[in-house]
């Protein structure tokens, strides 16, 4: 007689509990991938932004305020032979929608030269790079715009800026970005932006924030210190963070989804190891006389704790795969960021979440089979032979 | 007679750990479910203010909000002309009121000072404290037109460092107009509460700017605000109206997008609690056979044994949910009780308080009994259903 056939006959004999505790441990772990998939992401493209050692500076009153386009000579003047800063790019915002939509896409319009360079995370090939330097009117997209609204490469496409003077301006895609950190933009040529503003008569090239590609991460801090005194007591103060940091600014004011998520994923482990608890030591309970049968006809101890904590793991085991399985599933064909919703849009069931989330399944199985399988192996035989249940 | 509750509570009691496991797990989901709701009652509550819907709010055609629109102010003395502004009854002046709206970058109090937030700056005439009603000074002074000076929103004041009466904040365009803070303003609750009030001349000016953000009318009594509207959108004017409603509830779809999440992620775990109180309750009809017979013996009916099981399962379900709201309560006194939200096409941050509210305890009081009548049903049905002379016979 096999470990597994117990196991399986023991699952069996009650289907009822067996299917209720299954369902009560599906559900928590089908919010659980979800929860955790979007706080792998969101680490993901923390740890690549780090990685890009990127400075973002802008205007210390807020990002709104914007700062003279001769910023950028100035911060490469802080380092003329490029030792510590390979390139500057300054952009401004756009904020463009689709007309007759509502939603404004994260738009902005970059310098031409430094834009390859700085933006490595874009991913465009020398072709594409080619095509940047060549067309005035050529626009980098993030892939959850462009699936959101259809386009592909070649497609022109025209935007409302929301902020004055309101101008409506046509761009050809020549590149879809699929870096998560970089799905949710939209970048355009800045001088396009410019030359379209001097058409209708407003002479303004300032830029509301410049990033600065640095070689390496003591750089980024040196750089970062040294660029906010080089503004300091200027008309034009500039704050100067590192891309997370900058980025965290706006995760909190997004009603900071990312906590959320990891309140849900630490109350959900906690849930599904209680409802685990209480059937294994429902189970063992009724079960008591059988087990002290096992014993007297002359089973381990270490048997009789293996079949109580394997079958608390087989049930978690199947719990978590009824959850897991189908939430990756539907989290895969029908994407989150088609929603359009920014805060979640990084949301991509990842292989390292399902692993992780039956991982931690199974882990909640052992720990809530450990006490009724202690109180299995306590069992006094003839005890628990003579009590009648 | 029905079963006294003792007799369930006993109940509960002698099967200690499979009582206090699924009270744990009913606690955990109510806990949760609890914060949510007070989240959503404060965020309701907050544009629930804004529900003057004589208060219209014009903006530049194309613009998304306030923050992004500029009005130039020949489009304001147009507006003037309109016949359905409501005029001051003292002094016969109409009641309109041209304002400019920027912002300032103020770290968040709640994470001491980590992140910061985009505050909205409004500059004011006088005028804007007849347009918008519920605007009031609370504390301090007014601000005097001749000086740099400042009234805060009382959550904005609450949530933002550095907005104490007689402290200074950095304005302007270059961000080096120190102005001070001279009284804090409520709103009654509203999204303005979150904003910083100034004089528009002063501001103007430290912004260099000459055109307005938005122009708000305040219209006579029973006036049809869509007549209004029309007009103003009109081939005469061409620009975009809002009344403050329905302005303020295109601003928040950010905030419905995350409530929809919020509420359907609780929605799964909630029917995973049924899931687990019938678990338990299952175990619970199974264990005592012969006692639920017994039972029917002696006269009680099959309805009130399917009641006395309900009853135990609802009382199971509201320790749990006394238990959760208590660790609700405890977090948002631990972890503060202070959010704030961002609008992503306004990019300024509207703060909020969840505080505990009859209502907030009523929505939670409702789910944890739906909870344990859910999932008492079932079992309970299967007691009083149980064949009385097969079940006395098993041993």
């Amino acid at each position: 007689m096999t470990l597994s056939y117990v196991l399986m006959q023991n699952l069996r004999r009650n289907p009822l509990r067996s299917v209720l505790t299954t369902v009560a441990f599906a559900l928590p772990m089908a919010v659980f991938v979800a929860a955790i998939s979007l706080v792998v992401g969101l680490i993901q493209i923390g740890q690549s932004a780090a990685k890009e050692l990127r400075l973002a500076v802008h205007h210390k009153t807020t990002i709104t305020n914007s700062l003279p386009e001769g910023t950028r000579r100035k911060i490469e003047g802080l380092d003329p032979q490029g030792r510590r800063l390979r390139a500057v790019c300054g952009m401004r915002w756009f904020g463009g929608r689709v007309p007759n939509t509502q939603n404004t896409l994260t738009s902005l319009a970059s310098d031409v030269d430094t834009f390859c360079e700085v933006h490595q995370d874009a991913g465009l090939t020398p072709d594409e790079e080619q095509a940047w330097l060549r067309e005035r009117t050529a626009c980098v997209v993030g892939r959850i715009p462009a699936e959101k609204h259809g386009w592909k490469v070649g497609d022109r496409v025209t935007l409302e800026s929301t902020v004055p003077p309101y101008l409506s301006l046509e761009f050809r895609v020549i590149k879809i970005m699929t870096e998560a950190s970089r799905a949710n933009y939209f970048y355009f040529r800045r001088d396009y932006l410019v030359e379209s503003m001097n058409q209708v008569g407003i002479e303004d090239s300032r830029c509301n924030i410049f990033w600065v590609k640095c070689r390496t991460p003591e750089d980024l801090r040196t750089l970062q210190r040294d660029i906010d005194a080089e503004f300091a007591n200027t008309p034009d103060e500039t704050k100067s963070e590192d891309e997370n940091a900058f980025g965290a600014n706006f995760v909190q004011a997004l009603g900071d989804i990312p906590s959320l998520m990891q309140a849900m994923a630490v109350v959900v482990v906690i849930v599904v190891a209680l409802v685990a608890a209480n059937t294994m030591m429902m189970s063992v309970r009724e079960r008591a006389r059988e087990l002290a049968v096992f014993k007297a006809i002359g089973f381990h101890s270490r048997r009789i704790f293996a079949i109580v904590i394997g079958e608390s793991m087989m049930l978690a085991l199947i719990g978590a795969l009824l959850g897991v399985v189908p939430t990756a599933a539907l989290l895969t064909m029908f994407p989150v960021r088609r929603l359009g919703f920014v805060p979640l849009a990084s949301l991509e069931v990842s292989p390292i979440a399902v692993v992780g989330s039956i991982g931690i399944a199974l882990l909640v199985g052992l720990l809530a089979g450990f006490w009724p399988a202690y109180q299995a192996l306590r069992l006094r035989t003839v005890d628990a032979l003579r009590y009648l249940a | 007679m029905a079963l006294p509750l003792k007799y369930h509570w006993r109940h509960l009691l002698s099967r200690r750990t499979s009582t206090l496991l699924t009270v744990l797990v009913v606690s955990a989901v109510v806990g949760v479910f609890t914060w949510m709701v007070g989240f959503a009652l404060a965020l309701r509550g907050s544009l629930a203010v804004a529900d003057d819907d004589h208060k219209l709010i014009v903006i530049k055609r194309g613009a998304t909000a306030e923050s992004n629109s500029a009005i130039i102010p020949e489009d304001e003395s147009r507006l003037v002309a309109l016949s359905d502004v409501a005029t001051d009854a003292a002094t016969g002046e109409r009641l309109i009121s041209p304002e400019m709206l920027t912002q300032v970058s103020l770290p968040r109090l709640r994470d001491a000072g980590r992140t910061s937030a985009n505050v909205a700056v409004r500059g004011v005439t006088p005028m804007a404290f007849k347009v918008h009603r519920k605007v009031r000074l609370v504390r301090g002074a007014l601000f005097d037109l001749g000086e740099p000076q400042i009234i805060v929103g009382a959550a904005a004041a609450k949530q933002f460092a550095g907005l104490e009466i007689g402290s200074t904040v950095q304005l302007g365009s270059s961000g080096n107009r120190p102005y001070r803070v001279v009284g804090i303003f409520s709103a009654d609750g509203g999204p303005m509460e979150s904003e910083i009030w100034g004089y528009l001349e002063s501001l103007k000016n430290a912004y260099g700017r000459s055109m307005y953000s938005s122009v708000n009318l305040r219209l006579r009594d029973g006036v049809d605000p869509q007549n209004v509207i029309d007009e103003v959108e009109g081939p005469a004017i061409q620009l975009s109206a809002w009344t403050e409603p329905a302005y303020w509830s295109q601003q928040s779809g950010l905030i419905k997008a995350y409530l929809m999440l919020a509420g359907s992620l609780i929605a799964v775990m909630s029917l995973a609690a049924i899931f687990a109180i019938a678990n338990t309750m299952f175990s619970s009809v199974a264990g005592r056979t012969r006692e639920i017979a017994m039972l029917r013996t002696i006269g009680f009916s099959g309805r009130q044994v399917l009641a006395g099981f309900v009853i135990e399962s609802v009382l199971l379900a509201l320790i749990g949910g006394i238990l959760g709201c208590a660790g609700a309560m405890a977090w948002l006194n631990l972890v503060g009780n202070r959010k704030d939200m961002f609008g992503m096409s306004t990019f300024t941050t509207m703060a909020f308080e969840i505080n505990p509210s009859p209502l907030m305890w009523g929505c939670s009081l409702v789910m944890v009994l739906a909870v344990g009548a859910l999932g008492a049903l079932w079992p309970a049905r299967r007691a009083a259903a149980l064949d009385v002379i097969t079940a006395l016979r098993q041993v």
